[in-house]
């Protein structure tokens, strides 16, 4: 099968899962069971039957449950997600005004994340049974154990409040002014306005929240960089390339640990997508203005424009982050090409 | 060796970044708060963040004092003149005054802004509902008619809400003063990102949920404030205030809780200020059976007022117990020992005499919300276990404010825990809380059908009495009267307390809108 | 047909009795399986044996004791704002936490395996669209759709279960689908389904159990996650009531108190040490089971 093929039927496949997910997360905000009207105008306007059929008109409350989802979904062709009730914004704004936030965050924490737990997952597997392994483990373990607004509220108590060594909440130290928006990504964006200044303070705020994360990633990581290094190592392969003398840390990189690729990615990359949504504890913790504490503010208020455009969005990155894994696999796995 | 070399290069970058950054001095100030700004349009903003942005960018006819609402003082009035009749208002106004457009403050803009407030139906719209007519004598001159006689009428037009925006700019925005203005108005959006007052500050910016930036009005009329660019910036959990507040990131906390500001208290580079507040947390039973069920019968609402342990309260928070719906410091208002006492036995025995020996079950609604430092879902804890010694069992059902808003407002809230800050500060706002006032009606349906006469008839002398011996009498009678007969259980007035950078001077708290950023200056 | 379950079963025990047999072994090999086991028993111990344990009720306040620091003369772990002896609470605490977590482990693996079992054995169209369906649930993150459901449903305790529930089933349901693709082409069921057991006799008594020890590790490494996912709703406002000693409810109070750390460092480390446990456990069993990640 050609890549051009196996993208295409992957694609296809994808097509009537994104369909479902615009009618989920509509079942979803028209589960909410209050009236909007009623949270979202002033009472002195709740008796004035003109503003209340505007609002109505203005949201299509007034029509049938089904011609809301058909009114939605071709607003949605045309790239319109509606209005957020809570901010007034557009939602596609909103969005691509919090979704950068956490791009960043989860970026630096997988990257933390990577380093940290294929360094021990091949510790782990190179040194198999031995103390050393049981450590690393044991590591991995608290990694995806310690809930994460635990964890941070550790960090902030520990290393920013007591030690004075990290910076605290937010994103840049509120006196300083967010650099021009090109990207969304302050530390991105700090260095293209030319302000060191600013690109170290975005950097250091990034450490802990990025941490905090960082460790439940690398123990998934490391757990599968162990599992599938072992497998590997015990290969046939993996002996010759011993037995011809390469040196062992050249057996364990190069051969084992691209070898061993496979799963790591697969993990990595959805670990990724759950990263870009699941955030929302950390977000709250830290301050962070991102999208899961945009979510999280629009269902305690049903704001169900928000609700939808980010549920939406969130399974779309997931169902994109899916594709990437598979292209991927395609290329690491040759096993695929030749089915 | 590589790392070192490179940790240089980072530190060399940083101390020129340092340098830039001086050479652009700039005097900043940066309040954290929790913001609950619902628009930033003076007609239809009314929450206590508004009423911080709005002095700022906004000025009234009159205004109180900088601390203190004891007296009325002109603003963009010079001078005004009361009718005999006590309906007829006319002001004066001062000449001098400019927009942040360079334009005079005329009596047409005063009657648009007024016109506007009144007709968009806002939530600060019933403020303007007595006014029958506001006409332009002529430029500096401007006439109000009321309905009725309003002895709040100067205390309510000091309210940000009754901010003069320049109608010209307003209107070449989309906005409307017309009396379909609830529909036709279209300047939300302009003036949520931009200011048309001439106020000291301007409006730069409001991203919802992350920051209001003001900077100053290079156009003002009066004396130009000390800071140029103030930074209201939304730090919803008041911990995350303390810290940076501790880190010298904000200047100025405002919601933190006594139990955040007590451990400040040896910080040199902090000050802490504290002061009598204005805002009474109470309980609301409604009194329409349908919908209070138990609570609506006047045996068990004082069986609650005796049931709570009102200086656990004042423990919690610091402040003291009000007297009654009035808050204390207000004129005539009911000191804490005039209020209700805890009487666990007192409140079975009236329990019991309503036929609820055996105590009942009962939701209690409230809004998910620390305001000014006071988290409310502490006290409805407390309120849960104070209620469950005689027998109430209550189950807590807390949501986000709009959310809880909803059947508060609507009057479908049988058993809620609210807090109120007085609309007007005159004793007159006390009638609120009283059959034809705006709570007792919409939110706990006392209304004056359900009421006695002798209520309805001292209600109605009071909102009309000027004479002073004559009002002390009659809000003296009307809280003995809530005491014992009302939806009502007020139980705790906490203190103000405000934690802020040693070196901000000129720091004070006001009970209308909390605080005038223009006041403030760093020493230097 | 008694012949074939007979022998169907003693393929099985024979499989087990070896791996008992290691059991022991297992045990001295892998001590964090043993601490593991150790911590969830004494967590679930001490919340059943909570009210002879804890000095004070959960919910009891004392306005005039609030926020003492651990080691008062009370209070081993000091109390909270209203006065509520933390340690007499993170006790209570387990009473919520564990039983829930539980529960949504097994409604959710109970009905994921079943939607994956008649997936995977019907196959066809009924395959196609109980994992497309499976698939859609997959797309939203855990706690986001966790969240938007219990939004609408109102915040409480079943509420909370009820929408882990829903976000829980997915992974069970892809996970049974593939071992019963996996069971059907062994060499007994054919054996069976040429002695001419019905096709429903065969899937649950010969190819389900043949897939539930697979199934019995993910559900244990799942655990952990179940009270993560559950401490965090909670956490955020959307599981029990306030007043309730629900760890992670206890936590999300003390982010308002961050100096009192005893507010909500005892309450989260509850949380980790029962969640690493239970992790613990989850490895050891697949060791034990699973004899290629030895």
């Amino acid at each position: 099968m050609s890549l051009a093929q196996y993208a295409l039927r992957r694609i296809l496949l994808i097509i009537p899962l994104l369909i479902g997910i615009t009618f989920v997360s509509f079942l979803i905000a028209n589960a909410i069971p209050a009236d909007p009207i009623n949270t979202n105008l002033p009472p002195s306007q709740l008796n004035n039957e003109a503003i209340v059929a505007a609002f109505r008109a203005e949201w299509g409350l007034d029509k049938p449950p089904i011609e809301q989802y058909f009114t939605y979904l071709g607003n949605l062709l045309q790239g319109n997600l509606g209005r957020s009730i809570k901010t007034r914004q557009p939602v596609a704004e909103d969005i691509a005004k919090f979704l950068p936030a956490t791009i960043e965050l989860a970026t630096v924490a997988t990257v933390f994340g990577i380093f940290i737990g294929v360094g021990l997952g091949i510790v782990s597997a190179v040194w198999r049974n031995r103390p050393i392994d049981f450590i690393a483990r044991a590591v991995a373990v608290i990694g995806v154990s310690v809930p994460v607004f635990v964890l941070a509220l550790l960090f902030l108590s520990v290393f920013h409040a007591q030690l004075g060594i990290a910076a605290g909440p937010g994103r840049l130290t509120v006196t300083l002014r967010d650099p021009p928006t090109v990207t969304g990504l302050f530390t991105v964006d700090s260095l293209l306005a030319g302000r060191p200044d600013l690109f170290l303070d975005a950097a250091s705020h990034l450490i802990l929240p990025g941490l905090v994360l960082a460790l439940y990633i690398a123990g998934l990581i490391s757990r599968v960089t162990r599992s599938s290094m072992l497998e590997i190592l015990s290969m046939d392969y993996m002996r010759t390339a011993r037995s011809k003398g390469v040196r062992e840390s050249i057996v364990v990189m190069k051969h084992g640990l691209r070898n061993a690729m496979l799963p790591i990615v697969t993990v990595i990359g959805l670990s990724y997508g759950n990263l870009l949504a699941g955030a929302v504890l950390t977000e709250s913790i830290f301050a962070w203005p991102g999208i899961g504490r945009y979510m999280f503010r629009a269902s305690t208020s049903q704001d169900f424009p928000a609700i939808m455009g980010v549920s939406l969005l969130i399974a779309f990155i997931y169902v994109v982050v899916n594709f990437v894994v598979d292209i991927l696999y395609y290329f690491l796995d040759p096993r695929i090409r030749l089915s | 060796m590589k790392l070192l070399r490179f940790l240089a290069i980072l530190l060399a970058i940083a101390m020129l970044a340092t340098s830039f950054a001086s050479a652009q001095e700039e005097r900043v100030l940066v309040i954290g708060h929790a913001e609950s700004t619902d628009s930033l349009d003076p007609a239809r903003g009314y929450t206590q963040t508004t009423g911080v942005i709005h002095r700022a960018l906004y000025e009234t006819l009159v205004t109180f004092p900088d601390d203190s609402a004891a007296e009325i003082l002109p603003m963009l009035a010079t001078d005004w003149t009361i009718s005999d009749d006590g309906l007829s208002y006319t002001f004066n106004l001062n000449p001098a005054a400019v927009f942040s457009d360079g334009s005079p403050v005329t009596a047409e803009d005063v009657v648009y802004s007024v016109n506007r407030l009144k007709n968009i139906q806002g939530s600060p719209s019933f403020l303007a509902a007595i006014i029958a007519d506001v006409v332009a004598d002529d430029a500096d001159t401007v006439t109000f008619t009321l309905s009725d006689v309003s002895p709040a009428f100067l205390a309510n037009l000091a309210n940000t809400a009754f901010g003069i925006t320049n109608s010209e700019v307003v209107t070449a925005n989309g906005g409307s003063a017309a009396e379909d203005a609830a529909t036709t108005d279209a300047a939300l959006d302009f003036l949520n990102s931009n200011s048309a007052g001439s106020g000291p500050y301007i409006l730069e910016s409001w991203e919802p949920q992350v920051e209001t930036v003001l900077v100053r009005n290079e156009n003002y009329y009066g004396d130009a404030p000390y800071f140029d660019r103030v930074i209201i910036t939304n730090i919803p959990e008041p911990a995350t205030q303390k810290v940076a507040l501790e880190s010298g990131e904000i200047d100025l906390a405002l919601d933190l809780t006594s139990d955040q500001i007590a451990p400040l208290e040896g910080n040199p580079n902090i000050t802490i200020f504290r002061g009598p507040g204005n805002i009474v947390h109470f309980l609301l039973m409604n009194a329409n059976p349908d919908i209070g069920g138990p609570m609506a019968d006047p045996l068990v609402q004082r069986a609650v007022r005796m049931a709570l342990d009102y200086p656990g309260y004042a423990a919690l928070w610091g402040g003291v117990q009000p007297g009654s719906m009035m808050f204390y410091g207000n004129a005539y208002s009911f000191a804490p020992e005039q209020g209700v006492q805890r009487d666990l036995d007192g409140a079975r025995a009236l329990l019991a005499e309503a036929g609820y020996a055996d105590g009942f079950d009962i939701t209690l609604e409230y809004p998910t919300f620390t305001f000014q430092g006071v988290n409310m879902d502490t006290n409805a804890q407390k309120i849960q276990a104070d209620l469950a010694e005689i027998g109430i069992n209550v189950t807590l059902a807390p949501a986000e404010l709009q959310v809880a808003l909803e059947s508060y407002r609507t009057g479908q809230e049988g058993f809620g825990y609210w807090f109120w800050g007085p609309d007007v500060l005159d004793p007159i706002d006390f009638l609120s809380f009283l059959p034809g006032g705006k709570v007792a009606d919409e939110r706990a349906l006392w209304t004056p059908d359900v009421a006695s006469e002798e209520l309805n008839a001292m209600v109605a002398e009071a909102r009309i009495a000027t004479d002073p011996a004559a009002r002390e009498e009659l809000f003296t009678q009307l809280q003995a009267y809530t005491l014992e007969n009302s939806p009502w259980a007020p139980f705790i007035q906490p203190d103000v307390q405000t934690a802020l950078a040693a070196d901000l001077q000129g720091y004070v708290w006001h009970p209308q809108w909390l605080l005038d950023v223009a006041l403030l200056s760093r020493a230097e | 047909m008694s012949s074939t379950s007979s022998t169907i079963s003693s393929i099985r025990v024979s499989g087990s009795r070896e791996r008992i047999a290691g059991l022991g072994n297992i045990l001295r090999r892998n001590p964090l399986l043993l601490i593991g086991l150790i911590v969830v028993i004494a967590w679930v111990l001490g919340a059943l044996a909570a009210p002879l344990l804890a000095p004070f009720q959960p919910l009891q306040q004392n306005v005039a004791e609030r926020l003492q620091p651990p080691g008062s003369p009370n209070h081993l772990w000091g109390t909270d704002e209203l006065g509520r002896d933390i340690y007499s609470r993170v006790l209570y605490g387990g009473r919520i936490t564990i039983p829930a977590s539980l529960l949504v482990i097994v409604f959710g693996s109970v009905i994921g395996s079943v939607v994956g079992a008649v997936a995977g054995y019907l196959g066809g169209f009924y395959d196609e669209l109980l994992m497309r369906l499976t698939e859609l649930f997959m797309a939203f993150p855990t706690i986001i759709l966790a969240m938007a459901v219990s939004s609408a449903l109102g915040p409480s305790i079943q509420n909370a279960i009820l929408a882990l529930v829903v976000v829980w089933w997915p992974s069970y349901a892809r996970m049974m689908r593939g071992l019963v693709i996996k069971a059907k082409t062994n060499d007994y069921v054919e054996a069976a389904q040429c002695l001419g057991a019905s096709r429903f006799y065969l899937l649950w008594k010969t190819i389900v159990p043949n897939c539930l020890s697979p199934m019995l590790v993910m559900t244990t490494l799942d655990v952990g996650n179940a009270v993560l996912t559950f401490a965090g709703l909670s956490f955020l406002g959307l599981g029990p009531e306030p007043a309730s000693p629900e760890w992670g409810r206890m936590v999300a109070v003390g982010i308002d108190y961050f100096d009192q750390w005893w507010m909500w460092l005892y309450p989260g480390a509850a949380i980790a040490f029962l969640v690493i446990a239970f992790n613990f456990i989850g490895d050891g069993l697949r060791d034990i089971l699973d004899p290629r990640m030895r």
